[in-house]
């Protein structure tokens, strides 16, 4: 059975791109588009992997985070998350992976490619 | 006949006569002792009689004068004037006229006169006496070029107390409109001065300030604490401190007045709001910050759906097409780029480009810097040398991911500035207490004139301009940060169409 990748990105061109990317590499995809969808999303569907953008409208990637550990079910030692975000700011890295992030990278040094490597890294295919 | 027996009549004109010789001796001797020149004239103007106070003014003798014409010592005008009204009115009061002395030497005199008449009424002559007025006049004359010296100087004083009254409103009117605050500390360091835009900025009334020392101040006005921080109680010189005083940012500067290192004349103290300069820069940095962020989610759409295609994803493309495809790529990882340096630069200026100290072998970051340009070296046709230290390199603490980046940067710039079939050459050297990269090249070089400026903001050689536009002018700005971010210096050494050596050095602290 394919793992399911929820895409929690509000850039609806940076989402389409990975989740083509991410559907030919052999996952199911799951698209959302704010941190409140996200949620929503990643309770019904209990994906394998979220890629997570944190500058979102509604909820920001960091609340969805928090959230998620709130509840043991959706903690993040239970589904792993990597971020996908452009501030790269050292300050919201740090925080990122305080908060359980497996992986940060930043969407413009990173290739769709590259992104679907560390999805593969993580968890296999 | 004998007189044996006087009658009394005859005692009487004896005793008389007696009296009569002793008054006109008394008469002689009063007149010679006068101090004041005096003539008995007669009434034509002849001089029959004069005393020795004559002589000695007029510098003629008595045997001289005697005889002679009142015109002999006087004009001729004033003589006859004399006469004539001595004769008509009986006596002239002080008259002041002119007497010429036997050299010739003109003296001013008072001249007085009294008509004698006999018994029998018949005019005889007259009395004239003279009163020296040289020296009365010489006094007047000296008194008066006293007194307008007196008054030039009064005229003087007066002008320079306008003139310091002036200054000291012209230098009051320039303290007070200054827009940068000022405080005066005396000798003993106690507030003497205050301009209002102080007042204003520290927050406090001058009467509540003077006479006090910056302790006393900061123990009842908060706003004076971090003035004390910086400057201490005895006001040391500090130039352009930046603190923070409630919502303001302030430059602080401060100078010693005293003319000499021993005289402590007290102190100047200078603040200068630059709150909203501060804002402005903010505001320009967070502009940077956000535009960058902004900008870098497009650029990630560009580059992911190029990458996509590229790679096949949506079907096999031709060589032409692949090719432009591929040069478009190239395009936006250029801008990208230049947004991440853009970022960098405002990190910086915000004091938020964080740096994370690890232990780390400057020699490995130097290979790991080579080693990614290794194959645009070989594009462009550049040898790239490593020059391996002497001695073997310590660890030393430093950020490891930004010195390679600042290393790589330097191998980059020298690959792109020098022509094909040059070489580069990348060497580490260990002294002491310092380690030193350094990466040299055979390529353009830097005009002596523009070496200075490479390490500004956006600065681009004018020789580099030319031949390639690509480039930031923000690479070198950065590395500088970051080398003396670590306490380190970053220098170049250059001749135009000769090459270039960019070194730093990091301190090792063992």
């Amino acid at each position: 059975m394919a793992k399911k990748i929820l895409i929690v990105e509000d850039d609806k061109v940076l989402s389409d791109l990975l989740g083509k990317k991410l559907k030919d590499a052999g996952f199911e995809v799951a698209l959302a588009y704010n941190g409140v969808e996200g949620l929503d999303s990643l309770r019904a569907n209990k994906p394998d992997l979220i890629l997570l953008d944190i500058m979102m409208p509604e909820k920001s990637g960091m609340e969805v985070m928090e959230e998620m550990n709130k509840d043991p079910e959706t903690s993040l030692t239970k589904i792993p998350v990597i971020i996908i975000s452009n501030s790269g700011q050292p300050v919201e890295i740090d925080r990122v992976l305080e908060l359980g992030a497996k992986d940060y990278l930043i969407k413009a040094e990173f290739n769709p490619q590259e992104v679907v490597e560390k999805v593969i890294k993580q968890i296999g295919n | 006949m004998e007189i044996t027996n006087p009658t009394p009549e005859q005692n009487k004109i004896a005793v008389l006569l007696d009296d009569l010789a002793s008054l006109e001796s008394y008469a002689r001797d009063l007149f010679s002792f006068l101090p004041l020149p005096v003539c008995l004239v007669s009434s034509i103007g002849i001089i029959l009689e004069t005393n020795p106070a004559l002589e000695k003014i007029s510098g003629y003798s008595i045997e001289e004068i005697i005889g002679n014409p009142l015109e002999k010592i006087l004009s001729k005008l004033d003589t006859k004037q004399l006469i004539k009204e001595t004769l008509e009115k009986g006596s002239v009061p002080s008259q002041e006229i002119i007497l010429t002395t036997k050299d010739k030497k003109k003296v001013y005199v008072s001249a007085s006169t009294l008509l004698r008449k006999n018994e029998q009424g018949e005019i005889i002559g007259f009395f004239i006496g003279l009163f020296e007025l040289t020296t009365i006049k010489e006094n007047e004359e000296e008194l008066r070029k006293s007194q307008s010296a007196l008054l030039n100087m009064l005229e003087d004083v007066e002008e320079e107390k306008r003139k310091a009254e002036e200054e000291e409103s012209r230098t009051s009117a320039v303290i007070t409109h200054l827009t940068d605050g000022l405080l005066v500390f005396d000798s003993q360091n106690n507030l003497s001065l205050i301009n209002p835009p102080a007042e204003k900025l520290l927050g406090i009334n001058s009467d509540q300030a003077y006479n006090k020392s910056l302790d006393e101040l900061a123990a009842f006005i908060d706003n004076f604490k971090p003035l004390l921080k910086v400057l201490g109680k005895n006001i040391k010189e500090v130039s352009r401190q930046e603190l923070v005083i409630g919502e303001l940012t302030i430059e602080v500067s401060s100078a010693s007045i005293g003319t000499s290192q021993k005289d402590h004349g007290g102190s100047l103290v200078i603040i200068h709001d630059i709150t909203r300069e501060k804002g402005i820069e903010r505001m320009k940095t967070e502009f940077v910050s956000i535009a960058a962020h902004q900008l870098r989610t497009p650029l990630s759409a560009v580059k992911w759906a190029l990458s996509l295609l590229m790679e096949g994803d949506v079907g096999e493309l031709s060589a032409e097409q692949k090719s432009f495809i591929s040069k478009s790529y190239d395009s936006n990882e250029r801008m990208i780029i230049l947004i991440n340096d853009l970022l960098d630069v405002a990190r910086i200026e915000e004091g938020r480009y964080l740096y994370k100290l690890v232990s780390a072998k400057l020699e490995n970051l130097a290979q790991a810097a080579i080693s990614a340009c290794r194959e645009i070296a070989a594009k462009r046709n550049i040898r790239l040398e490593y020059i391996k230290p002497e001695k073997e390199m310590p660890e030393i603490m430093i950020d490891g991911e930004k010195i390679t980046m600042t290393i790589q940067n330097l191998i980059e710039n020298a690959i792109k500035y020098t022509p094909p079939g040059g070489q580069v050459t990348v060497s580490v050297k260990y002294d002491t207490n310092k380690a030193t990269v350094s990466v040299k090249d055979n390529g353009v070089g830097v005009s002596q004139e523009q070496q200075n400026r490479l390490f500004t903001k956006f600065f681009r050689a004018s020789n580099v301009m030319r031949m390639e536009t690509d480039g930031t002018g923000l690479g070198l700005f950065i590395a500088k940060n970051i080398i003396e971010a670590h306490g380190g210096k970053i220098w170049c050494e250059s001749k135009e169409n000769e090459g270039s050596t960019f070194s730093f050095s990091l301190p090792i602290n063992h």
